[in-house]
């Protein structure tokens, strides 16, 4: 009796179990079409909007706290906390109309003062992007509804910043919250559901009953799961877990197809060689642009692209993207492949019989594109010389430790780009390379009237494409995977589409 | 036998003050320039001192350390440098998931173990070979191999159970045995192995020795003398076994963790080690070390009720 009470037992539980799961796997279904799952690959460090990032993170942020203007997937900027703005005519001071229909989620109002504050705190705070509001010289609270910003000289990206992380909105009572790093306070469409998140594993969103705009919000749960393994990220998605997802590489891409999944290709990026060095301070070869451009000359682009990229790209040899008013089909075919070309150039130089490059390497390059870089430079002459820099890679690259180096780059746009690569402070010229006819051109872009400013920008990359001041390669494909059950537009620049992106497919 | 646990107790808690001060003082001596890389590459100087001083990172390192150890006295591990949650709060709702999945594994591998093992010590033979032969494959295939044929098998072909993800035990069961229930089994394997040839072992010997020819001589069962009085000999060495797989299976976790994407202990090490979040490394090893004490506390115990002649040495 006593044994068949144990064995009844647990067939009960087996039961109970197996019920159980197949319950649990019926409710994720009913849930499907309220909730939207995501996949993503890095967790946020903090909630607090004085120290919060974009790109990969932007959906942590983007759900729970509203930014002043809207960037569309497209890239135009439209309404959101601000209806209207406008600048004066040198374009240093900027007024913004504010709306006044929007409470944060702990119930206060917020008007020009909570904006003013946001913006000095993300100014003054320890966000990677606390540059992007380097030209706010002033904020001023006009009155409830009017928010005046005074630059200290024209930021033709400014608004451009004022989508992303740079104005999200918090609540200014929460500003001094021990807990604020955790439990955000914003008038974002949802609300971090803090008792369901898992932190650094899993965040569950409840939308935002009081939320202003009911258009953006098109489900009523939001879950972002991140996966630090590619594994993991794999199985969620090949076992229907997950409603979209970013994806590390191209490498899955076909299995991810056979799961039903939908590929929503994007550019981001240019991959290739950045020659730094231009003035030739470590390595004199290197300010000879017969030998910068011998170095684009040198690489079978399309043999790199089928090897690193698995093909998903576009060969290129200019670092400005699609979408910006630099690019010029015409130049993306400049240099093609030529070894013959390329040692002409070198000799032409004076280095006929060889030269030796400096490169850093790192793990996390992997071995094969060191491999390639040597057998492609020695075919022309050129001696690579690596070294494994550790963790150190990105360091000692903005140190500047080194003249030339392989990288993959965001391709922002025209004004973030030509900060971040081009101008003689941007932190991806760490050699502070300067040029007077490019430095002409930035500021044509910098100060110039709309026209002026296109017409400056395509001379400008044409400008560095013929003085080689990198060696691009390809724009490799980034993917962003749906399921049947989701459509999603993806957003011009952002690693992630934006969360109101996303809409039920049916 | 109260002496027994105090001092026991004592002991325990000496350890993990050595531990953790070693610890602490190998990760922030080690720490490198963490300002730096927490608001990354492009940041301004002023930005990463600012992070810094937030952080109390410009202060003397045993001023650090002191602050650290009164707080974690009365259960304030800080905050993490990378997400702001409290450590106490990250480490404990992530040990409930390790403890489920580590617990789970010793708890089977120790009933198939000994279910095994007592065959193939009593048939010997062909029996006891093919058990030797599966347990050498057992031993050398690695854990994560296992995670990943499991998953492919059992959730992406067959969906029977959850890729990836956990559901605590609270919201439901039959969700949390279809989330833990591969890593588990994963986890095992090894565990098994090595548990089956220990108690085999031990199961020869205690076979061979006179009190069971008199205890059969006496009419008794061989089923009784076996699972009455020759596991009870050959338990004390198994147990002993079963404590080392335990605190190994807290490293396993960790690859099994990763690949089921389960919160659990392992994941943040994993993360927070790579990131360089040394409070959370921290909160981890006082979570680790206590776990080990408490392991070997209780294998201590059920030893001496095992076999009394513990008890008194």
């Amino acid at each position: 009796m006593f044994r068949s009470k144990r064995m009844a037992a647990l067939v009960a539980a087996v039961a109970l179990g197996l019920t159980g799961c197949s319950a649990a796997g019926d409710a994720s279904q009913e849930q499907s079409s309220a909730t939207l799952t995501l996949g993503t690959l890095l967790a946020p460090k903090t909630f607090a909007a004085d120290q919060s990032e974009f790109a990969n993170l932007s959906p942590f942020y983007q759900a729970v706290y509203d930014t002043l203007i809207r960037m569309k997937p497209d890239g135009t900027l439209v309404p959101m906390l601000a209806k209207e703005w406008k600048y004066n005519a040198d374009k240093t001071v900027l007024t913004l109309s504010l709306r006044d229909d929007v409470k944060f989620t702990d119930g206060t109002p917020f008007d020009a003062d909570a904006a003013k504050q946001n913006l000095d705190r993300f100014k003054a705070g320890t966000s990677p992007d606390a540059q992007f509001l380097a030209a706010l010289a002033t904020a001023k609270a006009v009155d409830a509804t009017t928010l005046e910003l005074t630059l200290s000289a024209p930021d033709p990206a400014f608004l451009n910043y004022l989508s992303k992380d740079a104005s999200f909105m918090q609540s200014p009572a929460s500003f001094a919250a021990p807990d604020i790093a955790t439990k955000p306070v914003g008038s974002g469409p949802y609300v971090l559901d803090t008792a369901a998140t898992v932190t650094g594993t899993s965040y569950s969103y409840k939308r935002n009953p009081e939320y202003w705009d009911k258009g953006l919000v098109h489900y009523d749960n939001l879950v972002l799961n991140v996966y630090g393994d590619q594994t993991s990220l794999l199985n969620a998605i090949k076992s229907g877990q997950l409603n979209a997802a970013n994806t590390i590489d191209n490498n899955t891409l076909t299995e991810i197809e056979a799961a039903g999944y939908k590929v929503n290709p994007l550019q981001l990026n240019w991959s290739g060689l950045l020659l730094f060095d231009r003035a030739g301070t470590t390595n004199p070869a290197l300010k000879d642009v017969r030998v910068r451009q011998a170095l684009n000359y040198a690489f079978d682009t399309k043999a790199m692209l089928e090897s690193i990229g698995q093909g998903h790209g576009e060969l290129t040899t200019q670092v400005f993207p699609t979408s910006s008013d630099a690019y010029d089909q015409s130049l993306d075919a400049r240099y093609s492949y030529d070894p013959a070309k390329a040692k002409a150039l070198l000799a032409e130089a004076g280095y006929a019989s060889g030269l030796t490059l400096k490169l850093p390497s790192s793990t996390l390059l992997g071995n094969t594109i060191p491999a390639l870089i040597t057998q492609q430079l020695k075919d022309v002459g050129i001696t690579a010389e690596f070294t494994d820099t550790g963790n150190n890679f990105i360091a000692d690259l903005l140190a500047p430790k080194y003249g030339v180096s392989y990288m993959i780059l965001e391709q922002q746009s025209d004004w973030q780009l030509i900060n971040m690569k081009l101008a003689p402070n941007a932190p991806w010229n760490p050699y502070k390379y300067e040029d007077p006819k490019a430095d002409e051109l930035i500021n044509a872009i910098h100060v110039g009237s709309a026209d002026e400013q296109k017409t400056a920008a395509k001379e400008l990359n044409k400008y560095i494409v013929e003085q080689a001041w990198f060696a691009p390669w390809y724009r490799p494909q980034s993917s962003f995977v749906t399921d049947a059950k989701t459509n999603v537009e993806v957003q011009t620049g952002n690693a992630y589409p934006f969360i109101w992106s996303f809409t039920p497919a049916s | 036998m109260y002496q027994f646990v105090l001092r026991r107790l004592l002991s325990g808690v000496l350890l993990l003050f050595v531990i953790t001060t070693v610890a602490y003082l190998l990760l922030y001596a080690g720490g490198g320039d963490i300002a730096r890389r927490i608001v990354g590459p492009t940041a301004s100087e002023a930005q990463v001192t600012l992070k810094a001083a937030q952080l109390g990172l410009d202060r003397p390192l045993l001023v650090q350390y002191w602050d650290w150890l009164t707080s974690a006295v009365t259960g304030d591990l800080g905050r993490s440098w990378f997400n702001g949650q409290l450590v106490t709060t990250g480490v404990t709702s992530r040990v409930s998931v390790t403890i489920s999945l580590v617990l789970g594994a010793t708890i089977i591998a120790a009933a198939v173990s000994v279910v095994i093992a007592v065959w193939a010590a009593v048939r010997r033979g062909w029996v006891d070979r093919v058990v030797q032969s599966v347990g050498v494959l057992g031993h050398a295939i690695p854990g994560f191999l296992i995670a990943l044929g499991l998953v492919s098998l059992f959730a992406l072909n067959l969906k029977w159970f959850k890729a990836t993800g956990y559901i605590p035990i609270t919201t439901s069961f039959g969700g949390w045995a279809s989330t833990v229930t591969l890593p588990i089994i994963a986890l095992s394997i090894g565990c098994v192995a090595s548990v089956v040839q220990q108690v085999r072992g031990s199961l020869i010997d205690a076979l061979r020795q006179d009190y069971v020819r008199t205890l059969r001589a006496r009419g008794l069962s061989f089923n009784r003398v076996v699972y009455k009085h020759v596991l009870r000999n050959a338990g004390g060495p198994a147990l002993a076994v079963l404590a080392v797989q335990f605190i190994g299976l807290l490293g396993g976790a960790v690859i099994v963790e990763q690949i089921f994407a389960l919160p659990g202990l392992g994941q943040i090490t994993v993360a927070a080690t790579g990131q360089g979040d040394i409070p959370v490394v921290m909160g981890v090893v006082v979570a680790t070390a206590a776990i080990v004490v408490a392991v070997n506390l209780i294998i201590d115990l059920a030893q001496g009720w095992l076999n009394p002649k513990v008890r008194l040495s």
